[in-house]
């Protein structure tokens, strides 16, 4: 009983959905059997929206999120079922990625489905944009998406850049991957001088480096870095990075966890992506500088509407930067709903749990609440509810069969049957308030 | 009106440090930090000295005709004490100038050096990081390789190939390649199984980036540092077992190096003719420990775990 499956499913007929997951399923090899740590799970994810993905350690949030970008380690990870469609766009080609009326201010607009021509047919399900399957596109093209049009912050910006490479290197590698046609362009070198062109595709070899160094070429190599240099500087000058230019030549070590996360930031959207990844970006970082951080993308985010997958254990700051939320415990998808819906009326006992744990203001003092039990082991689960055992309003129907998702309220879902037993659609019960 | 006292004063803007400078200050900084060890220092001194003693050998002696690396033979001062006119370090029981061969064994000990940890190095860091990087079935085959020849100490594994070779100086360059380069492939496999659990190789996937050049951006530049420490102690470690192979006798007789010298010169020992054996002896000695002292300094310099103390 899957809330309209059909009808979500078909990314193409919602023109607004830019990825969509359907039933996806990683497994990984264990020694004791294989385990499910993302067990059929569905979502879309809408242009310009931040979706937040909230649930413990291990449930398997981080993993969906990976995913997309087909980050998870083969093996021991097993893609087992399921599809992530994508419909990446492209540079606006009215304005070239400034943003311009023709493309909203987005500087991206929808790309041709490469089958038809953007005439509409059945790869594209008759929308005539392109769609992919980030589980199953080969390698090449997907690394032709990754950094361009689905970018990634990590966690720790400390581990995520390269200690070895200066901040200009490591976000200038974004651009000689994705962005070798707009260096030539600002370097005002014809595209079809092969020896630059390579240079600014990083496809140079030694011997070729040795011929740009000589006097009459190697005019044209430095108009390519100075060109280059433009390019890093304006996508630090985005992020707020004050005296980016002098930024450029410092070595992660020498900067603050703050302006480190500023620059993985700039490098994730210096190709302006469609789907950013922000996997837990503010957990490594103290809270001041935290709150900066959060406003930063938010409002990158808005300026350039890119839809955010937003991964959190945090929820009172989930409820500060997303649209929609998705709790997932065990890796199942427990709740879904928008920000406001999920904090006014929490409806899956786990949700319940986690929102009823957070010490608010009005919380007298003593014990903080807390979820009664452990998360269950995930090897090889049975078919049922992933919360059985740590539930507060288990019935018997839980331990046998699973929950599907039930519509509680347009855009609000969750899977639980005591508080939408199949045939009553809205919830019995008073939720109390977090 | 308005003041100009009151208006803000002119904001003086810090020189902006080119790419350039930055990386000559990093270079000056790590020079720095290498020579604020006395021992680092004294193993450079002589490191420099040998080398020059090396590369000055044809200027410094004249040359055996036709071939400097033999030792000339004077036959009419055998058995002779150093400071004896025209021989300043004495001479062997064969006439062998002691200062000849002390200095062109300095050359035959570069070349040997130089030889095996190129080759050694190379090999070592091609087949670790194959082992390493792409993991799974090469790395196993690959590692219970590696496990067979460290299984054999080493200086009796280089001295059986020596053997079944023959004896001359270029098969012991080879035997040394030979058993050197295992420790390297395990070094390297090591590293770069540490190195590519880092987030940012998976940030380079992220943006795109092709496995090779993950590979010569993030994963080698950050695993290859105890591979050169590693290599410069073997430079003195290749120098201390060659001279053992070349004593027992695998190398041409005859020869300038350090321990064919050591070896001509032990049978006089008793007799109280200490110097033929003692001066290449000392030299081996010197060279060992001199890139072993500057090993240690250069694994201080760069490893930030032992920083500060």
């Amino acid at each position: 009983m899957l809330t309209n499956l059909e009808e979500h499913d078909a990314i193409v007929r919602a023109p607004d959905v830019i990825a969509s997951v359907r039933d996806l399923k990683i497994h990984f090899r264990g020694k004791r059997g294989m385990v499910h740590a993302v067990d059929g799970i569905s979502f879309d994810i809408r242009d310009g929206e931040t979706l937040g993905l909230v649930g413990e350690t291990g449930c398997g949030k981080s993993v969906t999120a990976r995913a997309f970008l087909r980050l998870v380690q083969t093996p021991p990870g097993v893609y087992a079922g399921g599809s992530i469609t994508f419909r990446p766009r492209r540079v606006c080609d009215d304005c070239s990625g400034v943003g311009c009326r023709e493309c909203d201010g987005t500087g991206r607009v929808a790309a041709h489905c490469p089958a038809c021509g953007g005439k509409g047919c059945r790869t594209c399900g008759g929308t005539g944009e392109e769609t992919v399957d980030l589980l199953s596109i080969p390698d090449a093209q997907m690394r032709a998406l990754r950094g361009n049009r689905i970018a990634m912050i990590f966690q720790d910006p400390g581990k995520a850049l390269n200690p070895g490479l200066t901040v200009r290197d490591q976000i200038s590698e974004v651009f000689l991957q994705h962005r070798t046609a707009e260096i030539l362009a600002a370097a005002g070198v014809s595209p079809n001088d092969v020896l630059l062109r390579r240079q600014a595709s990083q496809k140079s070899r030694a011997f070729e480096k040795m011929l740009l160094a000589v006097p009459p070429l190697r005019s044209g190599r430095n108009r390519v870095d100075a060109a280059l240099d433009t390019m890093v500087a304006d996508a630090l000058a985005q992020t707020q990075i004050p005296n980016p230019r002098k930024v450029m030549d410092r070595y992660p070590h020498e900067l603050s966890g703050g302006m480190r996360q500023r620059v993985m930031i700039a490098q994730a959207l210096a190709c302006n992506p469609d789907l950013l990844i922000a996997d837990e970006p503010t957990t490594a970082l103290d809270v001041t500088v935290q709150a900066r951080i959060l406003e930063l993308i938010r409002e990158l985010q808005q300026r350039h509407k890119t839809a955010v997958l937003y991964i959190s254990h945090d929820l009172s700051l989930v409820r500060r930067v997303c649209d929609r939320v998705m709790v997932m415990y065990a890796g199942r998808v427990a709740e879904t709903a928008t920000s406001q819906q999920l904090f006014r009326r929490p409806t899956h006992p786990y949700t319940r749990g986690l929102l009823g744990a957070l010490p608010g203001r009005g919380a007298h003092r003593g014990r903080l609440a807390a979820i009664d039990g452990t998360v269950p082991e995930l090897v090889d689960p049975p078919a049922a509810c992933r919360f059985v055992g740590r539930c507060p309003d288990e019935v018997a129907a839980c331990s046998r069969t699973d929950p599907p998702m039930v519509e509680i309220e347009p855009e609000h879902a969750a899977a639980c049957f005591v508080h939408a037993p199949p045939g009553k659609a809205a919830a019995t019960r008073p939720v109390r308030t977090p | 009106m308005v003041d100009a006292s009151l208006s803000r004063p002119p904001v003086r803007r810090a020189p902006v440090e080119t790419a350039a400078r930055v990386r000559l200050r990093r270079t000056l900084e790590l020079t720095g930090r290498v020579l604020s060890d006395p021992t680092t220092v004294i193993g450079l001194v002589i490191i420099i000295l040998m080398l020059a003693m090396a590369l000055l050998a044809p200027v410094i002696t004249t040359p055996n005709v036709p071939d400097p690396y033999q030792m000339p033979r004077d036959w009419g001062a055998v058995r002779m004490p150093p400071l004896t006119e025209g021989h300043l370090l004495g001479t062997t029981n064969n006439g062998g100038d002691v200062l000849y061969g002390v200095i062109w064994g300095a050359r035959t000990s570069l070349y040997l050096s130089l030889l095996v940890v190129s080759i050694t190095v190379v090999v070592g860091t091609i087949i670790g990081s194959i082992a390493g990087f792409l993991g799974g079935r090469f790395d196993n085959v690959l590692m219970r390789i590696v496990d067979v020849f460290l299984s054999i100490p080493e200086l009796i594994f280089a001295l059986a190939i020596a053997a079944v070779l023959g004896p001359s100086f270029a098969n012991i360059v080879l035997a040394l390649a030979v058993t050197f380069w295992v420790k390297y492939a395990r070094i390297m496999r090591a590293q770069i199984i540490r190195v590519k659990q880092n987030d940012y190789v998976d940030a380079a996937r992220v943006i795109g980036d092709s496995k090779l050049r993950i590979y010569f951006k993030d994963i080698l530049p950050n695993s290859i540092t105890p591979v050169m420490v590693q290599a410069t102690m073997d430079m003195g470690h290749v120098v201390l077992v060659g001279a053992t192979l070349a004593f027992i006798g695998l190398s041409e007789a005859g020869i300038a190096e350090w321990g064919v010298l050591v070896s001509e010169g032990q049978a006089g020992i008793s007799s109280g003719r200490w110097w033929a054996s003692t001066f290449p002896g000392l030299m081996v000695f010197l060279w060992a420990l001199a890139f072993n002292l500057v090993g240690d300094g250069l694994r201080d310099a760069l490893d930030p775990r032992t920083e500060g103390r």
